[in-house]
This record gives C-alpha cells, structure tokens and sequence, in this order.
C-alpha cells in the first residue's frame, strides 16, 4: 500500500528538488563570482524541469505538441521580457 | 457526452481534455505575467534609496522554511493525483488537505516575513526597490492564497460528488496550478533571496 501510495518516481522528484535547492545555498559561500550566477540557473532550470515532466505530466496527453509549442513561446516571450529589459537598461546599451 | 474509457477519468471527455489543454495556455500567460514582475524587480533590486538593500532585510531561515515547505506540498499534490488516478478518494483527500495545510503554513511564514520587513522600515513606499518586491512576492502570495479557497472548494465537491469526470478533471488542473506557483517560488528563491544574499 506504502509502495502504491508512494511511486518511486515522485519520491525521486521530490527528493531531487530537495538535493537542489541545497545544492543553489552554495552561492552564499564563499566561490569566485562569476560561477554564483551560473549555478542559480542551472539548479533553477533543473527544477523546473522536474516539477514540469514529473508532477505535471506534460506531454501525456494527445495534444501534447500544442502544450510543449505554447510552454515554449511563453518561455519566449518571457526570456525576452527579461534579457531584452536588462539589455537596456542595466547592461549599459542604453548609457 | 462521449466517454473514452482509456484514458484517465480526467482526461476521460472531450471537454475535459479541452479544459486541461485551456488551463496549459492560462498558465503561459502567467509564465508572461511573472516574466515582467521579474524583469521590473531585477532592474529595480538596487534601487533602494534610503531605506535598507535586499542583502540587510533577507533572512535565509524563514526562506528555506518556505521553500521546504512549498516544495513538500508540490511532492503531496503529485501524490494526491497519482491516488486519484488509482481510484483511491480518500487517500487522495488526505494528500489534498495536507496540501493545504502546508500552503496554509507557508503564507503564514510569508505574511510573518512581511510583517518583519514592515518593522525594519520597508514597506511598499519606502524604496524602488521594496515596491517591487512587494508586488513580485504579494502576486505569487496571493496565487497561493487563492489556491487554498479553490483546493478547499475542490475538497468539498470531492466529498459531495465524489470522484467522477468533473471532480477528477477540477482535481488535475488544480495539481497543474499548484505545481507552476512551486516552480516560479523556485525562481524567487534563487534570483531574489540567493541573489540577494549572495
């Protein structure tokens, strides 16, 4: 009942959430700069993309293209809210 | 209403997989929505003015609770949706409420947060900074302040009706909407609190 319950698959999802949210704490330590950033995204995306393939089941249905195609133009246009805002007005392209 | 046996009650009618489907496109306007609350923080972080900066207001304590706690609830909704598909309802309604209760805990741990910044002299109005913060944390609180009313309206169907193709369909989308706050928690995590800390 415990293993039915308790599906090896969520367990591991669970835990490797855990495992990297852990792992992002080692920005506050002390590691050369420029590696922080980078670790953050990594472990960020990394996440997302276990909370998205393995709780939310994407891509079990029938339309399964439709969803990855709109997942992907959001993830667009939200990529490039971001980088676009910050290229003007924190990079310096606009000072 | 024609019934496809094969597939999972949630996916069961055309309209439902038609529900799920619209609720995949409602959670891409929300990646949009948190996108800009992102983008207006990250120009703004350094705009504090005279009131504090984010690295002397951000506890890590409080923070890692959150995430903990946020992310044990995403693991019990996961569960609650893998019982339903098993048939197994109360099961399924014990993992739904312990959902809610871990939501429930984290907003208290977050309305506390604010309550600590407030004393510390950052409220909405104090700095460019702060503002955006606010609004960023406060859209995500409130998603997950209307998750609670809406996973409790789902609890009170689940017992009333309980599980058929509306139910189980509710149920699912309602596991979708909870899984994506996790996700954009994740981001505030790790760009505003690590980011800030660091």
């Amino acid at each position: 009942m415990l293993k039915q319950l308790f599906p090896i698959k969520h367990v591991a999802g669970y835990i490797s959430s855990l495992v990297l949210s852990a792992v992002a704490l080692v920005v506050l330590l002390d590691i050369p700069a420029g590696s922080k950033m980078a670790i953050l995204l990594v472990t960020a995306v990394l996440q997302a993309a276990v909370q998205l393939m393995l709780f939310m089941h994407v891509g079990e249905s029938e339309d399964k293209k439709s969803v990855y195609i709109n997942i992907a133009y959001a993830l667009f246009v939200a990529l490039v809210t971001i980088l676009g805002t910050l290229f003007i007005f924190v990079w310096g392209w606009y000072s | 209403m024609k019934i496809d046996a094969s597939q999972p009650l949630e996916y069961g009618t055309e309209e439902n997989r038609n529900r799920i489907f619209g609720f995949w496109l409602f959670l891409g306007a929300e990646i949009a929505l948190f996108a800009t609350l992102f983008t207006v923080y990250f120009v703004l972080a350094d705009r504090h003015a005279s009131g504090p900066s984010g690295a002397e207001i951000f506890e890590i304590t409080p923070v890692l609770l959150e995430t903990f706690v946020l992310l044990t609830s995403s693991f019990t909704i996961g569960l609650a949706v893998h019982a339903m598909r098993l048939g197994l309802k109360k099961q399924m309604m014990i993992f739904m409420i312990i959902t809610l209760l871990l939501g429930a805990g984290f907003l208290g741990i977050e309305i506390f947060e604010f309550f600590t910044y407030v004393h510390e002299g950052v409220t909405l109005s104090t700095s460019a900074f702060a503002s955006s913060l606010f609004t960023l944390l406060g859209t995500h609180g409130a998603h997950v302040t209307f998750g609670l009313l809406w996973g409790t309206a789902i609890l009170i169907q689940l017992k009333k009706y309980g599980l058929d193709h509306s139910t189980a369909n509710k149920s699912f989308i309602f596991s979708l909407y909870w899984h994506f706050l996790d996700v954009v928690w994740i981001f505030i995590f790790s760009f505003v609190y690590l980011k800030g800390l660091m």
